[in-house]
């Protein structure tokens, strides 16, 4: 557990979150390597299968990245997502997985701060939440079983 | 088509603000060539300085970003910064303009940003992400906007080293001020304005209390990357501030030394956004309080905002122009002395922060250029325009835009710079719009049944890539990958080099598929799938690893960690673009004929303007004749005859041989999509149907006259609207003679529950009518009863001249409205006269009511179902984007003008005509319409018709159709993907976000894990 790497998928919206990203980078704001940004166009997009299957393939924690409540370039995909990542929640929780795992989390395309604090405080989280059950023992035996 | 005579076709437009960048992109799409020149090292002007802008408290500048690096961009126009027009010789079109350019001392095509130079010589190297923090990121688009470094050689002490600290060798320190002769047909102004430095006055000790702070300064403090990283922190000891004070019209309104006469228009709505912003984001603890004048909310439901800021935040305001500010001994804290409004003594209280609310200026440059370019300024400095024709300045082919016409607010600025792009492209020649010939592209090779065969390019970007990760061993792990047939090395990639090199390459290796390992595609994905396509590729065959900005940029002191991220950032993408389908974009056949709702002055300028260009144009008229609600106007605030514009209007617009007027029509029904509208009308006394096919609609339906039954209007003689006083005061001067007393009473109908917003033409209606009745019967004495008097920018010369002859304004609350009495044939008023503390019974001759503007409910509620159009609370058409889109309607080819769109002056409504006939030519210009491929498609197969989709989609796309499952116009999607993730079927995907795409990307990044 010391040298525990968790990995995290971080889907971010091309107009707020990955900009927000973006300017982390610009702004030499270090955050953990452990995030790695998958670009959508809207939060909105990113449904349950993204996240369930991030998280079944191995990911140690998911979380969803959109724009600040009212600036949805779409209108309402940022608050969808928030609901997506609210079923996912509940999901985990039905079958054991620790709901933490996922989160959802708004910024605007100038935040690269935010971006940053984010990154680190959620690597932060599923660091000492431990690896992902699907990867130890019990899971992975079902999964074997499953086949 | 007219005739044009001038051969020159490009437009100069001087400017590199909101305006500026408004006119030029408008230009250039609709085919026009413009050379865009700020005298500052980067665009962007002042609006990219401010925290949030009213009235949605957004970062606006973030949701017109993405619209900047648009290709037609790249196509017409030509970037200049550090330059300036020092001469100009010709006339409307074929002027020739001297264009003088500072040397920079970077050579911009070497210069990749890393910021080397500005890290090791910071005193030297221009750069403000401070002031700015958009800058390195919003604002920074390939070969166009450039990115904002500059050197400043006189403040640099050690050059050699300066030039050895650039990796690419882009200082050039030989660089001179060069000087280039512009051809042009026709030139808009958008200088813009400078912000008043309060320094020079000496009551509110500005420069002296370093916590009385200007409104910029406070939106720099509230900037999340501001001085103090976002933090409410006052500057003289670091501490919160607890208590906040706002002097409005500091330098504005004003007689004294150092202030201007005109109001600034845009300080009051600011102020209250600076106030709602404070207690919402940091504390409602904190007390904000507004010291004001009048409270001047004019614009598009900016009454609402006001209302807002007092009953849900809070924000306190106090009618009183303070009288000094001065410091309590070493707190910090300030004091205000002020008189309070209900006449009693003078006060003083205590504050921890004061913000001066400062307003615009015109700089002695700007007179200057004005004196160069031998165009006449207005009394204050300003452009001098007519009511009539806004944009145009005294000299024929310069027209002008923004702050440098008058004070004012963004959305009115983007109006007239749209407005500015319509007259400019007007006086080119109409030919040149499809004449300018698109790239020759060679025909897009087919991939269908071929194994992906992907060529990686890794980009070293300098040392921003190459010098944290070692690109040559990158090179090799991507070689290793699953279906990679090449990887190389290629320098910066966005070179136009190495571009070649990659071109080739796909077509030397027969490359299918291609990923690059460079920056990030916000910024170079069009680059990438441009050179794609040069080489016969589909360009949605491609994926970006953000390596820059995602990786090296972020760990650069961890190279391992940043080079193992790196080959992560490589998988994914290349086991993505596997997935990767060739896509087309959708398109439609541009019809160029354009539908006019509404008659009036709005519709009929917009139609003429279009009309002028060569487009056809159906002018569709509910009533028996042209002319709207200018009919019944006389005179403007400033002295011009309504009545002898409009005939001319009328006759140039019936006798137009590209103008179809229709009147005594009615719209019943429509389809289709922009380009390609069908519009049912039917008109006539017979009411004969028929369906006009038109691409572009523009909405010019206009307001009502309010009528109110209030005060005894349409009862009593005496009493009437301003309106009726208008046309009195022309036809029937003789009665004037005999009045004594003449009562205004304002607002009434306007600013309250039934129609809460502001009409803004009645203060304006009820000074202008003042001054014309003292011009008749100088013996006359006047009263105007008014809520706030709201004359922004130059109508506050004609509200001090009323003053000056002894127009007596007094101020009432909604609260104590005034009463009216008959009176034998006049009527009795009765108010409060706050200022002497009781009520007055005021007998008058005449009472005028300024009745202002009501929606005309019925039709934009009839027209809005019809065309699907949204709509305001009461009853105005709701635009596309408050602020930075004002008469795009948010469906793709419609827009709205004039009174439709929310109250405004002939003046106002004349622009937003001419900016919805400029904005109508970005779609006109094209032969067909690129709706791009980034669109969801349904699998009709899995579609169960649950219609979770029509009910999810955010623009009401997705319907069932006649085949009973459902259908997604690709012309009307916006390639949100909301659809596709609601979807339970997984019947709908998003294209180039397909959920194999979204899933090869975690294989990518997770495949060795489980």
């Amino acid at each position: 557990m010391q040298n525990f790497e968790p990995v995290i998928v971080a889907f971010c919206c091309h107009y707020c979150a990955y900009t927000a990203a973006d300017m982390a980078g610009s702004k030499r704001l270090g955050y953990p390597p452990n995030v790695k940004i998958i670009r959508v166009p809207c939060s909105g997009k990113v449904d349950a299968i993204h996240m369930m299957k991030a998280l079944e393939k191995g990911a140690d924690g998911v979380y969803v990245a959109g724009c600040l409540d009212g600036d949805c370039h779409f209108k309402t995909g940022n608050i969808r997502a928030a609901r997506h990542v609210e079923a996912v929640k509940k999901l985990l929780d039905e079958i054991g997985i620790e709901k933490e795992r996922v989160e959802m989390f708004s910024m605007s395309a100038g935040m690269g701060e935010k971006f940053a604090e984010v990154a680190s405080e959620f690597t932060e989280r599923i660091r000492k939440l431990g690896p992902n059950p699907v990867k130890t023992s019990a899971f992975a035996q079902v999964r074997q079983a499953v086949g | 088509m007219q005739e044009k005579t001038q051969t020159n076709n490009k437009v100069l437009v001087v400017g590199g603000g909101m305006g500026g960048i408004r006119s030029a992109l408008d230009l250039a799409e609709s085919g026009r060539d413009v050379v865009l020149i700020d005298k500052a090292y980067s665009i962007g002007g002042l609006m990219t300085r401010l925290d949030r802008t009213f009235p949605t408290n957004n970062c606006d500048l973030c949701t017109l970003s993405p619209h900047l690096s648009e290709s037609g961009r790249k196509l017409h126009i030509e970037l200049l910064t550090m330059t300036e027009v020092s001469r100009l010789d010709g006339e409307a079109g074929d002027f020739t303009a001297t264009l003088t350019t500072k040397p920079r001392y970077i050579d911009m095509d070497k210069c990749t940003a890393c910021g080397q130079c500005h890290e090791k010589f910071p005193e030297a190297v221009r750069f403000t992400p401070g002031l700015d923090h958009r800058a390195p990121t919003c604002m920074r688009y390939p070969q166009a906007t450039p990115y904002a470094f500059s050197i400043d050689l006189e403040r640099c002490e050690d050059v050699d080293a300066l030039v050895k600290s650039c990796p690419t060798g882009a200082i050039d320190l030989n660089e001179t001020e060069t000087v280039r002769k512009l051809s042009a047909g026709s030139i808009i102004l958008a200088p813009g304005a400078e912000l008043f430095d309060p320094t020079v006055l000496d009551t509110y000790g500005y420069g002296v209390h370093p916590n009385v702070v200007t409104s910029m300064e406070y939106e720099r403090i509230l900037s999340a990357t501001g001085p103090t990283n976002g933090q409410l922190l006052r500057p003289s000891d670091g501490k919160a501030p607890q208590k906040i004070a706002w002097i409005q019209c500091v330098g504005s309104r004003g007689v004294q030394e150092g202030c201007v006469a005109y109001c600034s228009s845009a300080c009051c709505m600011y102020a209250l956004k600076e106030a709602i912003v404070t207690r919402e984001r940091f504390s409602d603890a904190i007390e904000t309080t507004i010291f004001y004048m009048d409270m001047r909310t004019f614009g598009k439901d900016y009454e609402l905002y006001y209302q807002r800021a007092k009953n849900e935040f809070g924000v306190r305001l106090v009618r009183s122009r303070p009288h000094s500010v001065v410091s309590e001994n070493g707190s910090g804290n300030l004091e205000i002395a002020f008189l309070p409004e209900d006449g009693g003594q003078a006060r003083s209280e205590v504050y921890d922060m004061v913000v001066l609310t400062t307003g615009f200026r015109i700089t002695p440059e700007l007179r200057e250029l004005a004196g160069r370019l031998g165009i006449d300024l207005n009394e204050h400095g300003f452009a001098r325009t007519r009511s009539f024709d806004p944009v145009a300045t005294s000299k024929p082919g310069i027209y002008v835009c923004g702050l440098f016409e008058s004070p004012k607010d963004i959305p009115e600025t983007m109006i007239q710079a749209s407005a500015a792009a319509c007259s400019a492209g007007g006086d080119l020649n109409p030919l040149r719009i499809v004449a300018k010939s698109e790239e020759e592209l060679p025909p897009e090779r087919s991939v269908l049944g071929e194994d992906p065969k992907i060529g990686v390019f890794i980009c070293d970007c300098g040392l921003d890539i190459g010098g944290v990760v070692d690109v040559p061993k990158l090179v090799d792990f991507a070689a290793s990958l699953p279906n990679v047939a090449f990887a190389e090395a290629i320098g910066h990639g966005c070179s136009k080099e190495s571009l070649g090199v990659i071109r080739q390459r796909i077509g030397d290796k027969g490359l299918n598929r291609v990923v690059f390992g460079a920056c990030s595609p916000r910024t170079h994905e069009m680059l990438f799938q441009d050179t794609l396509r040069k080489a016969g590729l589909n360009k949605y065959l491609m994926e970006i690893a953000n390596l820059r900005d995602q990786d090296t940029w972020v760990h650069a002191s961890q190279p391992d960690v940043a080079a193992q991220k790196a080959k992560e950032l490589l998988k994914m993408a290349v086991f993505s673009v596997r997935l990767a389908h060739p896509l087309a974009d959708h398109t439609l056949p541009m019809n160029k004929d354009v539908l006019v709702v509404g008659g009036g002055v709005t519709g009929m300028e917009a139609s003429l303007s279009l009309a002028d260009m060569g487009f056809r144009v159906y002018l569709v008229e509910r009533s028996g004749q042209l002319g709207g609600n200018a009919r019944n106007i006389r005179k403007t605030l400033e002295g011009e005859d309504v009545q002898a514009y409009v005939k001319g209007l009328i006759e140039r617009t019936e006798s137009h041989d590209q103008i179809q007027v229709l009147t005594q029509s009615l719209i019943v029904d429509h389809t289709g999509m922009a380009g390609a509208f069908r519009t049912g009308v039917q008109f006539g006394p017979q009411m004969f149907y028929r369906p006009i096919r038109h691409g572009i609609t523009i909405l010019a339906t206009g307001a009502l006259a309010n009528r109110p039954r209030e005060y005894l209007l349409d009862e009593h003689e005496a009493v009437m609207t301003q309106r009726d006083l208008d046309n009195l005061l022309e036809d029937r001067a003789d009665k004037v003679q005999s009045w004594n007393n003449v009562a205004m009473i304002q607002c009434v109908g306007s600013r309250v529950p039934e129609n809460p917003n502001c009409s803004r033409v009645c203060c304006q209606a009820a000074i202008k009518n003042a001054l014309r009745i003292l011009d008749i019967n100088p013996q006359a004495r006047v009263y105007v009863l008014y809520r706030d008097m709201r004359t922004p920018g130059f109508e506050e010369d004609y509200y001090r001249k009323a003053r000056e002859r002894g127009v007596i304004f007094v101020n009432y609350g909604l609260e104590s409205k005034p009463a009216v009495k008959a009176n034998g044939k006049g009527v009795t008023v009765s108010f409060r006269d706050p200022i002497v503390g009781r009520e007055i019974q005021l007998p008058a001759d005449c009472l005028a009511l300024s009745t202002g503007f009501i929606a005309d409910e019925e039709s934009t509620e009839d027209l809005g179902t019809i065309f699907r159009l949204p709509r305001t609370q009461d009853d105005y058409f709701l635009e596309d984007h408050i602020k930075l889109r004002p008469v795009d309607l948010p469906i793709p080819g419609f827009f709205v003008a004039g009174t439709a769109h929310s109250p405004r002056s002939i003046r106002e409504s004349v622009a937003q005509a001419k900016a919805a006939a400029g904005r109508a030519q970005t779609f006109l210009a094209r032969d067909t319409i690129n709706l791009g491929a980034v669109v969801a498609t349904v699998d009709r197969d899995k579609c169960a018709s649950c219609l979770i989709c029509v009910r999810a989609c955010p623009f009401d796309v997705p319907f069932i159709n006649a085949e009973g499952y459902s259908e997604i116009d690709p012309a009307k999607c916006h390639g949100c993907g909301t659809c596709a993730s609601e979807c339970p079927a997984k019947a709908i995907q998003l294209m180039q976000y397909e959920d194999d795409q979204i899933l090869a990307k975690l294989d990518g990044l997770l495949e060795r894990m489980v």
